[in-house]
Order: C-alpha cells, then structure tokens, then sequence
C-alpha cells in the first residue's frame, strides 16, 4: 500500500505538481503501470529538507495524451520519455524529446513494458 | 557572434567509466547548451523482473550495477518484505546496515581515486584506490565475493559474520580510516584541486531541490537529506546525522563524499559494537499478496527507489527502479552551461555518474 496517494485526472495534472514546486518539493520519479486497456502514472515528490514521500496517481487510456511536467521539474523529462518509449505514453511538449530512442534502439522492441501475449513468457525462465 | 561548435563528450572518455554521450555545443571555449544521449547500456531489467520468480529477482537487481551491487540487492527485498508485509530478524539489519556501509566506503574511495585521476594527481588516485583494496578484502571474506556481493535474501541475509572475522573487520576498518583520512586532508588542502573544483559547477540549494537532485550532489549544496534518516536497517539505532555542504560546487560534493567515507567506516564500527546475536532469517509465510509498496535506500550515489506490485501470483506484476544517476543527470543541463570546457569532465565527474545504473 502507498501512503500519502492522491488520485488525480490528467486536467489538474499541471495544476497539482505546481503546488509541490511552490512548496519546494523534490521530484522523485514516476511509476507507469500497465492495466490492460489503460496506464496507471504515478509522480512521487518528497518535501526538503525531510523524508516524507507524497503520490500523485492518475489512470489514463493507451491513446490518450498527457501534459509533460518537465517545464516545472525539468528532471521528470526523463522519465516521460522513458515512459513513453517503454509504455507508449504520450506525452505532451516534453522539454526535450528523444523520440522513443533514450534508451532503446532502431531495433529494439516497440513498447517492451506493455503486457500482451507476445512478451508472456519470453526470457526469465 | 563567435561560431559556435558541436562536440561530442563521450561515449568513451577518460573520465567516464561507463558509457554516455553528452553533445556540448560550445562558443570561444563556454559551453552554451547541452543534450545527453543515453542508451547504450539498456538491458530491460524492470522486464525482466517480472518474467521471473520473486526470488531470482535478487540476482538480476544485483546485476543493475557493480557498485552498487550489494544495496540494490538489499533494496529488491527490503521493498519485497514490506509488499508481504513480514520484519526481519535484528541481526540480519545490523549485517545489511554493515554491508551497505562497506559498499558506501568502497564506492566513495573509487570515486576519490576517479577525482584524483581526473585532476592529474596520479599518486593520490593510487593511494586512494589501494586503500580500497582492504576494503574490498574484508567484503570477499565476508560475503565471499568481491564486487557482487549477493548476501541479501527475502527475510534476511544468507551469511554471518562470526566473531574471527568480526576482529579482522574493525582492524582494518580502522586502519582502512587513518590512511583514508591522511589522504583526504591532502585532498582537502591541495591547491591544484582547489584551483579546479572551487567554484565549478554550482548549484545552489533552491536549483538543486527543483531538479531533483539526490545523494552527496544534493547534500552539497546544503540539503540535509538522506533516506538513512527514514531509520530502515540498523540507521535508526547509530545516530546517524547526514554530512552536508554549503558551496554546492564540485569542491564541495569533493568534501561531501570524503567525509561519508570517514563517517561511513564509523558506522560499521558502531553497529559491529551494537549487533544484537540472533537469526539472520526469516522463512517468508504464505504466497506473495496483491499488493504494492515503495522503499528508498541511500546508496553510495545517493537515493535508489524501488517500487514493486505483486499480483498474488509467484511473479511480480511491475518492478520500477529509479537510480540516482538517472535523477542527477538533468542537473547537468544547468551545471555545464556557461563553464569552461575544460571544466566540462570535472563536473560530469562531480555527479559520480553510474550509467549502469541508469539504464537499467
């Protein structure tokens, strides 16, 4: 279980990590989920100085898009792309856009975190 | 307007251990802008992770990086045993609390070495590096292997420490800390090392928190931050205070990291002195449940997040791993324009980057 989680829409997205960079917290990272037919993003912020952790969790649609937070914490822009080359979550006006290749190649798989039959049971075991 | 330049900084570079580019545009020898190319050592373990069974997910987190190989182990089945939800035995936080702060001294001798070496100053690379030897030694006879350590397991550790290598451990540890500590008082004091870092590459406190930053880099600028604060593993018994820094150049992330050596081996010292006797582990009850948790641990490069959901079944459902590299990267952006180009491997190297890590 998360503590300190509040579920949001994609419309206040902007809005509610705005109050976290007008009260000086720390971005920490974001978690996407895949849930079958949606994506579950979620964006961890810890206050400083201090230890305590807060969540922004919100549920979208594979083809839905979503605001990019990196024009106020500039170091989420890693993470987007990350999540949109892994997820296939779009992401809008990323401060900078590696075009689904930040960390994946020309020949890598397409989407490689999504859950589907093709990825079941390859590789592990 | 003086033409500008194009230059690649990487893949390969003499101060970069691991691979990555950054493309540095640059105007009469002032860097103006910066873009970081990642990916050339993506392995998709977070995949990965969830094809296996729970318990060989230590082996591949392990794998994330060399290290850090032993907290990420820890850190895969401290998130694993709050998912369950189960508590391990006290002796077995006192031998992680042990171990983690062996990897903490190790990694941040290297790292010293790594300055050193970039500054020119060779002698002090070797010295700082032979010293990390010992340490290393004592991790081999502890866990029995030298870089993956692999001693961690769900509900526990899978070695002891008896009381014969208990004795060579604080023995070498404290000679480990009076030759470490004359080493970095000549760091500390050296004009050619104050010539190149004071002063490069500052961030201040309020840039630092707004980018994210974590680890030594974001105490340096004068953020008492530091997940051994949270008191997971032994921390909550040592007294631990984080070691913070002021200036935020790369002279201070410099001083951060020598002192976290010193107070590193101080924390062994203290929890060999305060180990309870005991199990080291636990048998984990029943499957593992439906459910999700979050854990961070601070690691030698600062806070490593782990976040895991399992779906009731022997696999886990999402395994997510933030490394601090990936969080202090973005802080180069801000960093590197308007410094000096010959500055340019100073600073990068002032972040302590692991792309390994990175990239996963």
């Amino acid at each position: 279980m998360i503590e300190n989680l509040k579920e949001i829409s994609k419309d206040t997205l902007l809005q509610e990590v705005q109050k976290f960079a007008d009260a000086k917290a720390r971005f920490v990272t974001t978690v996407c989920s895949d849930l079958g037919d949606k994506l579950e993003v979620t964006y961890y912020f810890n206050y400083s100085p201090g230890v305590d952790m807060v969540a922004l969790r919100m549920v979208v649609g594979k083809d839905e898009e979503v605001p990019s937070i990196s024009g106020i914490y500039l170091t989420a822009v890693l993470s987007e792309n990350e999540m949109f080359e892994q997820f296939g979550l779009k992401v809008k006006d990323m401060a900078i856009d590696f075009g689904g290749l930040m960390l994946l190649g020309k020949d890598s798989p397409v989407k490689p975190m999504v859950k589907d039959d093709a990825a079941a049971g390859k590789g592990g075991e | 307007m003086a033409p500008r330049t194009i230059a690649p900084f990487g893949p390969q570079h003499p101060v970069l251990p691991e691979p990555i580019q950054l493309k540095i545009t640059y105007e009469n020898e002032k860097v103006v802008d910066v873009v970081p190319a990642l990916g050339y050592g993506h392995r998709g373990i977070e995949k990965a992770c969830e094809l296996n069974e729970y318990p060989k997910n230590i082996h591949l987190c392990e794998r994330i990086c060399g290290i850090c190989s032993c907290m990420h182990g820890i850190s895969y089945c401290e998130v694993v045993e709050r998912l369950w939800p189960m508590e391990v035995p006290p002796r077995a936080k006192y031998l992680r609390t042990i171990w983690s702060e062996m990897s903490r001294t190790h990694s941040h001798l290297l790292w010293l070495g790594l300055l050193a070496d970039a500054l020119g100053f060779e002698s002090m690379f070797m010295q700082f590096w032979r010293i990390r030897e010992k340490v290393l030694d004592l991790l081999e006879m502890t866990c029995g292997s030298r870089v993956t350590q692999s001693v961690s397991v769900v509900g526990g550790v899978r070695r002891d420490i008896d009381d014969e290598q208990k004795k060579i451990c604080i023995r070498t540890l404290q000679e480990v800390r009076q030759e470490a500590e004359a080493l970095i008082n000549v760091l500390a004091t050296d004009p050619t090392v104050k010539a190149r870092t004071v002063g490069k590459g500052v961030l201040t406190k309020e840039q630092a928190i707004l980018l994210g930053n974590n680890g030594p880099h974001l105490r340096a600028s004068g953020v008492k931050e530091d997940c051994r604060m949270l008191g997971m593993q032994a921390y909550g018994e040592l007294g631990f205070e984080p070691v913070v820094e002021t200036d935020g150049d790369c002279y201070a992330r410099a001083l951060v990291r020598a002192r976290e050596t010193l107070q590193a081996i101080d924390l062994q010292l203290e929890a060999f002195s305060k180990m309870p006797e005991g199990e080291i582990y636990v048998r984990p009850k029943g499957s593992p449940p439906a459910n999700e948790a979050v854990y961070r641990c601070e690691q030698a490069r600062g806070e490593v997040f782990y976040y895991a959901k399992g779906n009731g079944t022997r696999k886990l459902e999402r395994l997510r791993v933030r490394t601090p590299t990936f969080a202090n990267i973005p802080s180069l952006l801000v960093m590197l324009p308007g410094s000096e180009l010959a500055d340019v491997p100073i600073i990068v190297l002032s972040i302590d980057p692991c792309i390994s890590c990175t990239e996963r």
